[in-house]
């Protein structure tokens, strides 16, 4: 055993490598990204960036099948996009140990939503969960899922929220072993071809209810292995209140109850099924218990159903309706609802906090996405036209002061969003605005339906080669995938074959651009515009840029200070003092997208 | 022994570095550590706060609850207001006050308060500590990107819970050799800002 310095992804990646994963798939998401690239460093083990979340768990699931540890990563966001996949894979189990790792983000600090994919994983799939409360849970978990996984041949969750993924902390670690076992595919076709085919052998019935009920009866087998969790514990301390932690949620309970001063009881509670014997030997004696948990009231409601069934008198108080039922816990959130348990009060009201100038997120200084914006705007501002978005970097368009793509929903939503608008009866063009790793993602069945459809819209293509608001990861679209150079697949070929009219252009110039968008809106059908620059933040650095730089600067004689190229464009660079505009030389990237901004020609 | 550092900043000002120069230097000392940061997405400019918890015994927590902290270092003055709660009544404060504007501000749609509000409201709520600007004295060294070295210094200063040479020394192995003069120069100067401030 040694200790060492881990973040919470990198302690996750290193149970994994421990535990002997050979094929690791993901998709890119705030706060699990990191852990793909990690496991990637290991000897011996396949990593890849998939298309999308449902792809990744595919290819793990079928690594499982053949005979190899495996492990799919993805956020909350992309946990919804593998639904489908969930509701097949835990009715047929799996094979060699396989772990899904699904991390929430309590507060939708990096998210488009907040959400809770314990309901989703457990609740709705019947899966089962860890919730680590630390990184060494993290680790702990990660290595007990792959063992427990193989044993009950069922997929394990390990769902961290970001303050687990994005934290560090002291780590005691073992070895990775190296793990030689045959890739075997044996066929089961009872098992894996989920159809409803009659199962002669059980009486008659469909294979869809023999593969529920298979399912159902392994839950008796999960809440034993909870039963005897090191991840589930009792601290016994006086009192008629007891405060039950789950995941994060004990963390902040351990530090309240140091700020508070005195011993509490207390159960931790991270594994889901729930240890029903331990939560029963608990709350025997106990008035009432608050459950912290994030983010939805689940433990809370399976502790009261449990409560039910065994005719116990007991307040349960948690997310359901006593704390916060939205945002994230914090240790003074749960302090202050500890001492009102205590004193037997409501949770009070949170007053309203003083606002403080918000720091909002824009494009970097020379990103072509800037130059794509301000064209599209243009272009809409003079016929009335509607912009669907997506997610990217690109979607700080609709904040102050672009205001322009009208709707963000979740990846890929944009295209289908927009030709919906035009069957409604909507007179005016549509654009959907889309990155091209979300092209990649789920906007190709989207195309596929606005040209099946006989749509009338125009797509725009942010092609900058990378994944990048999460940090840079490639694509299908990039030069090379997580392992080697590729050739991309370029989405204007892709449009082109589906059979969309496509137009191109370089979004650093502003006039071609809006230009090209304009044609292509005068055209009928599904259009597709792909605006092609790199990104300047990742291929910066590596010497590639789509633009030739120029020293750009304010000509003070012919600027009239009319604030334009600031309240109407927003690169970080330009600002506005002593009634002329000026550019900040060591933050400007000199891209010259600004000079198509100033119509007096004051920016050369 | 339990102490709680929060350093306050602006994408890009070096406050992750800073942070983990402490984090590492009190792992030698053979304390506990848990940090985290809390930032945006990949492009530059966002508001980035950093959590580093010492103890000598279990840490739970990876955020300092507020009221906690033992040392505040903003550096840059809206952060440090926005974060100023996390500051214990007993705690500290190093708040460079070398203004960076929001982009909102920039476009006239928010208001940056003035340096003289932001200092008034931290001064109104009783708490003890130093406003210098960090950032002048990088750019009198002759680079403005010292300001965090600047800070390190000024915390050593400030807070006995580490040496200062065994901060600077760790700090050096992180960077560079060829910044080390400017940033051994940085440190010192930071570390003289202190008490020399009004
Ligand atoms: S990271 Fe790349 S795509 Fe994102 S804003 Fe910066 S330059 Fe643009
Ligand atoms: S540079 Fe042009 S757009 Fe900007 S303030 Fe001056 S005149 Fe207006
Ligand atoms: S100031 Fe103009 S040239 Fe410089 S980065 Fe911004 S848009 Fe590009």
């Amino acid at each position: 055993m040694r200790k060492e310095f881990m973040l919470g992804n990198e302690a996750i990646a290193r149970g994994a490598a421990e535990a002997g994963v050979r094929v690791v798939a993901g998709y890119p998401g705030t706060p699990a990204t990191e852990i793909v690239d990690l496991c990637g460093g290991y000897p011996g083990v396949y990593a890849e960036w998939s298309a999308n979340e449902k792809h990744a768990f595919e290819v793990a699931t079928a690594a499982s099948l053949t005979n190899q540890r495996s492990m799919a990563v993805m956020k909350h966001n992309g946990t919804n996009a593998a639904a489908d996949f969930l509701m097949h894979v835990n009715f047929t189990g799996i094979r060699a140990g396989m772990v899904l790792i699904t991390a929430d983000d309590p507060g939708g600090l990096s998210s488009q939503c907040e959400e809770d994919t314990r309901i989703l994983v457990h609740n709705y799939a019947h899966l089962p969960m860890f919730d680590p409360s630390s990184v060494q849970e993290a680790y702990d978990m990660t290595k007990a899922a792959f063992e427990l996984s193989e044993k009950t041949e069922l997929v394990f969750a390990l769902r961290p929220v970001m303050r687990i993924n994005h934290a560090g902390g002291m780590v005691e670690y073992g070895d990775v072993a190296p793990q030689s076992r045959p890739a075997e595919f044996v066929i089961d076709r009872k098992r894996f071809v989920m159809s409803a085919v009659v199962e002669k052998e059980s009486g008659g019935e469909l294979r869809p209810k023999m593969r529920h009920r298979w399912l159902n009866a392994k839950q008796a087998e999960l809440k034993a292995l909870m039963e005897d969790s090191p991840f589930n514990r009792v601290e016994k301390a006086p009192g008629e209140v007891g405060f039950i932690g789950c995941g994060i949620g004990y963390a902040f309970l351990k530090e309240a109850e140091r700020i508070h001063g005195a011993k509490l009881p207390i159960l931790k509670l991270s594994t889901l099924p729930l240890p029903e014997g331990k939560v029963l030997d608990f709350v025997r004696g106990l008035k009432k218990v608050v459950v912290f948990e994030e983010v939805e009231p689940v433990v809370e409601k399976l502790i009261k159903e449990l409560c039910f069934e065994h005719k116990i008198v007991l307040e349960v108080l948690g997310r359901g309706g006593y704390l916060p039922s939205e945002g994230e816990l914090s240790t003074n959130l749960v302090l202050t609802a500890v001492e009102a348990a205590l004193a037997g009060k409501d949770y009070p009201a949170p007053a309203q906090g003083q606002y403080v100038s918000a720091r909002t997120r824009t494009q970097c200084p020379g990103c072509s996405h800037r130059g794509l914006l301000v064209a599209l705007k243009e272009v809409v501002r003079k016929n009335g036209g509607v912009v669907t978005g997506d997610i990217g970097c690109h979607d700080a368009g609709t904040f102050e002061p672009m205001n322009l793509q009208a709707t963000i929903y979740c990846m890929g939503s944009s295209i289908p969003m927009a030709y919906g608008i035009k069957k409604a009866g909507f007179d005016k063009p549509v654009y959907a605005l889309i990155g091209d790793s979300t092209f990649f993602h789920n906007g190709l069945t989207g195309l596929a339906s606005a040209i099946y459809n006989g749509a009338d819209i125009t797509v725009v293509i942010a092609y900058n080669s990378t994944t990048a608001m999460t940090g840079f990861q490639p694509h299908p679209g990039s030069a090379n995938n997580l392992n080697q150079p590729v050739t991309p697949i370029e989405p204007g070929a892709v449009a082109a074959a589906m059979g969309a009219k496509v137009f191109r252009c370089n979004p650093y110039n502003v006039e071609e651009t809006a230009r090209v968008i304009a044609e292509a809106t005068a055209e009928t059908g599904v259009k597709v515009v792909v605006a092609e620059a790199l990104c300047y933040l990742k291929f910066g650095r590596e010497g590639k840029i789509s633009y030739t730089p120029r020293q750009v600067a304010v000509d003070v004689a012919v600027c009239n200070g009319c604030g334009l190229c600031v309240r109407t464009f927003g690169c970080p660079s330009i600002t506005l003092s002593e009634g002329k505009a000026v550019i900040e030389p060591s933050s400007c990237n000199g891209c010259g997208v600004c000079v198509s901004v100033c119509k007096r020609g004051a920016i050369k | 022994m339990k102490f709680d550092l929060v350093i306050a900043g602006v994408g890009g000002q070096g406050n992750i570095l800073a942070s983990q120069v402490v984090a590492k230097c009190a792992m030698d000392a053979g304390y506990n550590v848990v940090n985290t940061e809390t930032k945006g997405a990949a492009q530059r400019g966002g508001s980035v706060l950093s959590h580093v918890r010492i103890a000598d015994g279990e840490i739970f927590s990876p955020l300092v609850p507020a009221g906690q902290a033992d040392v505040l270092l903003g550096f840059e003055p809206l952060e440090a207001l926005r974060y100023i709660g996390l500051l214990g009544k007993k705690g500290t404060f190093i708040i460079n006050t070398a203004p960076v504007p929001t982009i909102l501000a920039n476009m006239k749609v928010d208001e940056y308060p003035s340096t003289e509000q932001i200092v008034a409201i931290i001064k109104e709520k009783g708490l003890d500590g130093h406003f210098l600007n960090a950032t002048r004295a990088a750019k009198d060294l002759g680079n403005v990107l010292l300001t965090n070295v600047v800070m390190l210094g000024a915390f050593t200063a400030v807070s006995s819970v580490l040496q200062p040479d065994v901060i600077l020394k760790k700090l050096l192995t992180m960077v560079d050799e060829k910044f080390h003069a400017d940033d051994s120069r940085a440190f010192a100067v930071g570390r003289g800002l202190i008490g020399k401030e009004g």
